[in-house]
């Protein structure tokens, strides 16, 4: 087992012939990836990669199952192409695109939440089960097979992460990066009750970041759930001044709320340990597992 | 992106929101004919995106001509944090009864929009929300609804507004959520929002945050001109070169190139564990050779910097690129700094192979503690070679 995704899942890529979708697809295919379709409006019936092109994702559900959708398509074509997958029930859907406009991330999140759906991001390098499934940019040679599951704001911090543990032979049971913008369907309190549940996972990395609610929630969680396994987290950006962005646009802090002291100190409070930086955090889980 | 108030009260006066008369003026000789068009009293404006514009003396009321050439000399010298004053907003004075507050601001525990509206307006809101919460009556807003007015006047009476206030106060709600998804805000406040003498009800301020994805598609936001004046002037070469790069402190020695921003931030508070401050941040984003090269001459020319740390990964970035970026400029310009680079990812052979050509360490499995370790180490041993020179 894995959470989300693992080596039986069927997915589909919503915008397979465009520039990052070339890119993507062979690698996804070199991991293993049961791919079934691309999706590309206009470009029904074209092959890429020997995987069959549809114009709609409507299509492809009609014949065939499928797991999981990995939208790449650049920013304005986003919401369509969400609900598009949200209308086909597609139970995951992984957003990779950066600087899709916060409305259209607002409009999609509440009709995820109504269907029931797990949309991962926007802005996102997307969800890796080590091993068997790999729904991400990720680089694959970083990932190794193993008890720690991993969940990050950050792309490249999850990349940071997972290529540390697995230098350490450390492997991941399913690496999950939950996006940096403001507006996000699936948060660290969603992915931790999935990780909760899998035999896979011994213990969860968190990583998050100044900006936002989602570390405070979910600290509250872990806290009134009793939560059964270990979880250990840093907070990217105490050193960050207040009222600058600093490249995410959800990594902003306003006044005192979403400071690195106020997420610490409720993780602290439910018994999470607290790295200060990505050195200890490393060293917190090499003396877990 | 944020808006004067002069521009939000544009958008305010679109969707049907009344406010007061005014003319934007940009400069002293300007001031007096638009106050005679708009007439005495007037009140004069600085134009400024930061707030506390009031406390810092950036309003003043004038009965005449004599009263408004007082100020506005001073006023259009005045320097508001890094801004200084080049704009004027001259409007017209209302005889106001009471001051609300009614606002949209994005709620960051539900990360999504929150319809706020309280009698107690014409002070941060922060702070009622704090001292008095019970004052601030909320909606948490779900986009794919429609609010109707009954809902709207009800949130109205719950703040303590009654009769025709409470009915005009509705309207303008629905109007100020007309503003807020129309034009893609990520806040939209207005504060004060006046009920006058004579029971009308006026936005005697704006204040609108667009979100910055969203300015491609909004034309009208596009349009606006934005003075020279605002930002770091390294922050604005960075913005044309496509990075985000933010300057941190004067005193720093620590320059950063990071691909991502999560990165990024764990990268800064590792040069401060390691005794080095940072002098910015910087967010390479998607990594050609061009915009590595750039973010690396923007970082080089930033004061202070005595060693710049690299940290990128080839996930959607590509190593091979990021290290043709660094090494044209460090072929073009010999920098006297030290730089250190830690990549790894796809193509990070040929990464690494461009950096030994130029004895650029580099950390290749290492963690970012043991980069800037190494980056600040090297920092201590020119400097003792530079002592040993000297003796």
């Amino acid at each position: 087992m894995a959470i989300l995704i693992d080596q039986d899942s069927q997915i589909i890529l919503q915008g397979a012939t465009g520039r990052q979708g070339r890119y993507h697809l062979p690698k996804l295919l070199d991991y293993g990836v049961r791919v079934v379709g691309g999706v590309s409006p206009g470009k029904g019936g074209q092959n890429v990669d020997d995987i069959p092109v549809y114009d709609t994702v409507a299509e492809v559900v009609t014949t065939k199952h499928v797991d999981a959708t990995m939208i790449m398509i650049p920013p304005a074509g986003v919401l369509n192409a969400a609900v598009e997958a949200i209308d086909s029930r597609i139970p995951l859907i992984v957003i990779i695109t950066e600087h899709v406009p916060l409305h259209d991330a607002l409009v999609i999140r509440s009709l995820a939440e109504k269907a029931g759906l797990y949309v991962i991001g926007p802005n996102t390098v997307g969800v890796t089960s080590p091993g068997k499934c790999k729904l991400s940019v990720s680089p694959a040679s970083i990932f190794s097979q193993g008890p720690v599951g991993v969940i990050s704001r950050s792309g490249t911090l999850t990349h940071e992460l997972a290529s540390s543990l697995s230098y350490h032979d450390i492997g991941q049971s399913t690496c999950v990066c939950i996006g940096g913008d403001m507006s996000k369907t699936t948060n660290f309190i969603d992915v931790l009750k999935l990780f909760r549940d899998d035999q896979d996972t011994d213990i969860v990395v968190m990583i998050g970041e100044i900006g936002g609610a989602g570390e405070e929630i979910a600290a509250r969680y872990i806290k009134e759930s009793k939560y059964p396994k270990t979880v250990v987290a840093y907070i990217a950006g105490a050193t960050a001044p207040s009222g600058k962005k600093m490249g995410h646009a959800g990594a902003i802090i306003k006044d005192d709320f979403g400071t690195a002291d106020s997420k610490i100190s409720h993780l602290k409070s439910a018994g999470v340990e607290v790295a200060r930086g990505l050195d200890e955090l490393l060293e917190f889980v090499k003396h877990r597992v | 992106m944020n808006l004067y108030e002069h521009e939000g009260k544009v958008l305010f006066a679109k969707i049907g929101i009344p406010v007061p008369r005014g003319i934007v003026v940009t400069s002293p000789e300007a001031v007096d004919e638009a106050a005679i068009e708009i007439g005495f009293p007037v009140v004069a404006k600085c134009q400024v995106l930061r707030g506390g514009r009031g406390k810092a003396g950036g309003i003043k009321f004038a009965a005449n001509k004599t009263e408004l050439d007082l100020f506005t000399a001073k006023l259009f010298g005045l320097s508001l944090g890094d801004e200084r004053v080049q704009q004027l907003l001259i409007e017209e004075r209302l005889s106001i009864d009471r001051e609300l507050y009614a606002g949209i601001t994005f709620d960051p525990k539900s990360a999504l929009p929150v319809l706020m509206i309280s009698v107690q307006g014409g002070v941060e809101i922060e702070l009622v929300a704090a001292e008095n919460p019970l004052a601030l009556a909320k909606q948490i807003l779900d986009p794919v609804q429609t609010y109707r007015p009954h809902q709207l006047m009800a949130l109205a009476k719950q703040a303590g507004l009654t009769g025709p206030v409470m009915i005009k106060v509705a309207k303008v709600l629905e109007q100020l959520m007309a503003c807020y998804f129309t034009y893609e805000a990520v806040t939209a406040e207005i504060n004060p929002l006046v009920v006058l003498e004579n029971g009308d009800i006026y936005a005697v301020d704006a204040k609108i945050e667009i979100d910055d994805s969203a300015v491609y598609r909004q034309q009208e936001i596009k349009a606006l001109k934005r003075p020279d004046h605002v930002g770091h002037p390294l922050e604005r070469e960075a913005q044309v070169a496509g990075v985000s790069y933010v300057r941190l402190n004067e005193t720093g020695n620590i320059g950063l190139i990071c691909g991502g921003a999560g990165l990024g931030m764990a990268t800064m508070d590792a040069v401060y564990h390691h005794g080095g401050i940072p002098a910015n941040f910087l967010d390479l984003g998607h990594a050609t050779p061009a915009k590595t090269a750039a973010a690396l001459e923007i970082v080089l020319k930033t004061p202070g910097v005595e060693g710049v740390f690299v940290n990128a990964y080839g996930g959607m970035n590509n190593c091979g690129e990021i290290g043709e970026g660094i090494s044209k400029v460090v072929d073009a310009l010999r920098p006297r700094q030290a730089i250190v680079v830690k990549m790894r990812g796809h193509s990070q052979e040929k990464g690494w192979a461009m950096m030994a050509e130029r004895n650029i360490p580099v950390i290749k499995y290492g963690t970012t503690g043991e980069g800037i370790h190494l980056l600040m180490q090297e920092l201590k041993d020119s400097m003792e070679a530079v002592r040993g020179n000297s003796n």
